[in-house]
């Protein structure tokens, strides 16, 4: 049923290397491959035959949900509207990730639409990793959309990764956090070549005691081009942090936009930007080391995107 | 054996076009033997980070060589060197995103068994077990990233050790121990030790007391000797206005 570049591609952005144990949904080319449910974990298609809608009963501990796509039809585009509804008290981790393969010289993309309601004290864990391979000029796109809703005492964790190989990215996330939560998002971009990327975050701080911590880290190869827009909108009392730290590698360019709003006295907000070259002391202290030039800055990058 | 043979490390003067030169060092002859234990001193800005930034190959050499077993390595690479044995502590450790000291370590020898990496640390004593997977970042304390930058230029196992200001920012008590271990390090390695520092007791620890004052070497010898020229140098000019060794904050 999987092939050999299905199974690379599930390995690179699902750590799979054959199907998993526990729920999950596998999708190919714009269609379902395969799928498993469990006991508290409910996997469904949308009335619209848009998606899936992924139902975690309340309660439900240390399980998981493996939904990679993959696509390795030429000229197809694909989009997905997928839900989860997290039940209260649950605890899940959520494992996506779109992996491209590109043969030809038409284009092919994805983009996933991913909304997450995240009930009372429910926390979930989401991964992400987006890559792309194969021989073909086609364009690879991925624009993928998160909306995270969290209901009071919810955490969500979102480690967002695009390994390589993507040549168009256009990021959405947007979350609504009500009191008492706790939204980390940790997004981690490499881009080479001609490739641009862009992240959109919008994070609405609205519920009393909910915090939100944003770390960004992008790394631009060759003539590759990033753009990071984050917005932290505060309307009660609460903490945000955002966090971005650009590395400039041959050409590439890189703008980013963090942006706070306090509508609230009591809240906090704070952000670091920075963009630049890889620092010299860690390059000499590296060599110094014995790693040589070349090998200190794989190091350096490989830590940063880690 | 090092040798300094006539050594310059020249850069432009800062006043905008007046197409000046200063030489930070300044015609340095000297000769380190194998197995010793050498402190540097001198006053601030007089040139000891130069120096040591000279023979570990992240300065570049501007007149005169440095003669390393016989070999002149004065253009080798920073990678060359530390692949004949140099290793340098670095004054300002350099502060990471996303690396472990556990990270450095393994770059530093190569072992990633976790046995040997805890032996490592036995062995560096000053570091606790808690640092191992800590990230070398912005949020570690100065005594910390010292300890740490030590610990891994010892667990290189250098024939040649340079240790630049290795007591800045660590607490009072764990100066004792930080000598005792490079005095350990060195019966054990019999690695030529290198250690700049403006501490007393570093300072008594040393086979040979190195003055270095604007970028030449002002004095060699014993402590004893050292001691009126230290004086009348007044090794830190800011004695007055600071609090004195712990905590000091300054980049001396
Ligand atoms: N690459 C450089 N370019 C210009 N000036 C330098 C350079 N490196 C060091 N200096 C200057 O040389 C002097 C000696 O510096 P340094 O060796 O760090 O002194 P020390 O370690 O003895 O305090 C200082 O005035 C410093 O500003
Ligand atoms: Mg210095």
């Amino acid at each position: 049923m999987l092939d050999a570049i299905d199974k690379t591609l599930l390995k690179t952005v699902a750590d799979l290397e054959e199907l998993p144990k526990g729920a999950y949904n596998i999708r190919k080319n714009g269609k379902l491959l395969s799928r498993h449910v469990s006991a508290n974990i409910n996997i469904e298609t949308n009335a619209d035959e848009t998606g899936i809608i992924v139902k975690i009963k309340p309660g439900t501990k240390n399980e998981s949900v493996h939904i990679p796509v993959i696509l390795s039809q030429a000229g197809l585009y694909d989009v997905v509207y997928n839900s989860f509804i997290i039940g209260d008290d649950a605890e899940v981790t959520i494992v996506a990730g779109c992996g491209i393969h590109c043969g030809t010289s038409d284009p092919e993309g994805h983009a996933g639409i991913h909304e997450f309601k995240v009930g009372k004290k429910a926390k979930v864990t989401y991964v992400e990793k987006h890559y792309a391979s194969g021989d073909g000029k086609g364009r690879r796109t991925l624009n993928p959309t998160t909306k995270v809703f969290l209901a009071e005492g919810a955490q969500a964790n979102m480690e967002l990764t695009q390994i390589a190989g993507v040549d168009e990215a256009n990021r959405v996330n947007e979350a609504v956090l009500g009191p008492d939560s706790l939204l980390l998002i940790t997004e981690r971009v490499l881009t080479d070549g001609d490739q641009t990327a862009v992240s959109t975050n919008n994070i609405v701080l609205s519920g009393s005691g909910s915090r939100a911590n944003m770390i960004s880290r992008s790394v631009m190869k060759g003539n590759s081009k990033q753009t990071f827009y984050a917005t932290m909108d505060a309307q009660n009392k609460c903490f945000g942090h955002i966090e971005c730290d650009a590395i400039i590698m041959d050409n590439g360019t890189n703008e980013t936009m963090p942006s706070l709003k306090a509508g609230h006295p009591d809240a906090e907000l704070t952000h670091e930007a920075s963009i630049g070259k890889i620092a010299n002391d860690q390059l000499t202290k590296l060599m110094s080391l014995g790693l040589t030039y070349d090998q200190a800055v794989n190091r350096i990058i490989q830590g940063f995107l880690k | 054996m090092l040798e300094l043979k006539n050594l310059y490390f020249t850069v432009p003067e800062s006043e905008e076009n007046s197409g000046g030169s200063r030489n930070i060092i300044d015609g340095i002859n000297f000769t380190f033997d194998d197995g010793k234990f050498y402190a540097i001193t001198g006053p601030n800005g007089s040139g000891k980070t130069s120096l040591a930034k000279l023979i570990m190959g992240i300065n570049p050499v501007s007149k005169g060589s440095i003669i390393y077993d016989g070999v002149d390595i004065s253009a080798l690479t920073i990678t060359e060197r530390a692949g004949a044995g140099i290793a340098y502590s670095f004054q300002q450790p350099a502060r990471f995103k996303g690396i472990t000291f556990r990270d450095l370590l393994m770059i530093a020898t190569g072992i990633d068994d976790e046995n040997k990496i805890l032996n490592i640390l036995k062995r560096v004593g000053i570091c606790p077990l808690s640092f191992l997977d800590k990230e070398v970042d912005a949020k570690l304390s100065g005594g910390e990233i010292k300890k740490i930058e030590l610990a891994t230029t010892i667990a290189a196992n250098p024939k040649l050790a340079i240790y630049d200001e290795p007591d800045t920012g660590i607490d009072l008590w764990t100066i004792g121990p930080m000598v005792s271990l490079l005095k350990k390090e060195l019966a054990e390695s019999k690695a030529t030790t290198i250690v700049v520092s403006h501490n007393r007791s570093f300072l008594e620890a040393a086979d040979i007391v190195i003055i270095i004052n604007s970028g030449r070497i002002a004095y060699s010898g014993n402590l004893e000797g050292a001691m009126p020229l230290l004086d009348d140098l007044s090794v830190c000019t800011y004695r007055d206005s600071c609090e004195g060794d712990s905590d000091a904050g300054c980049y001396r």
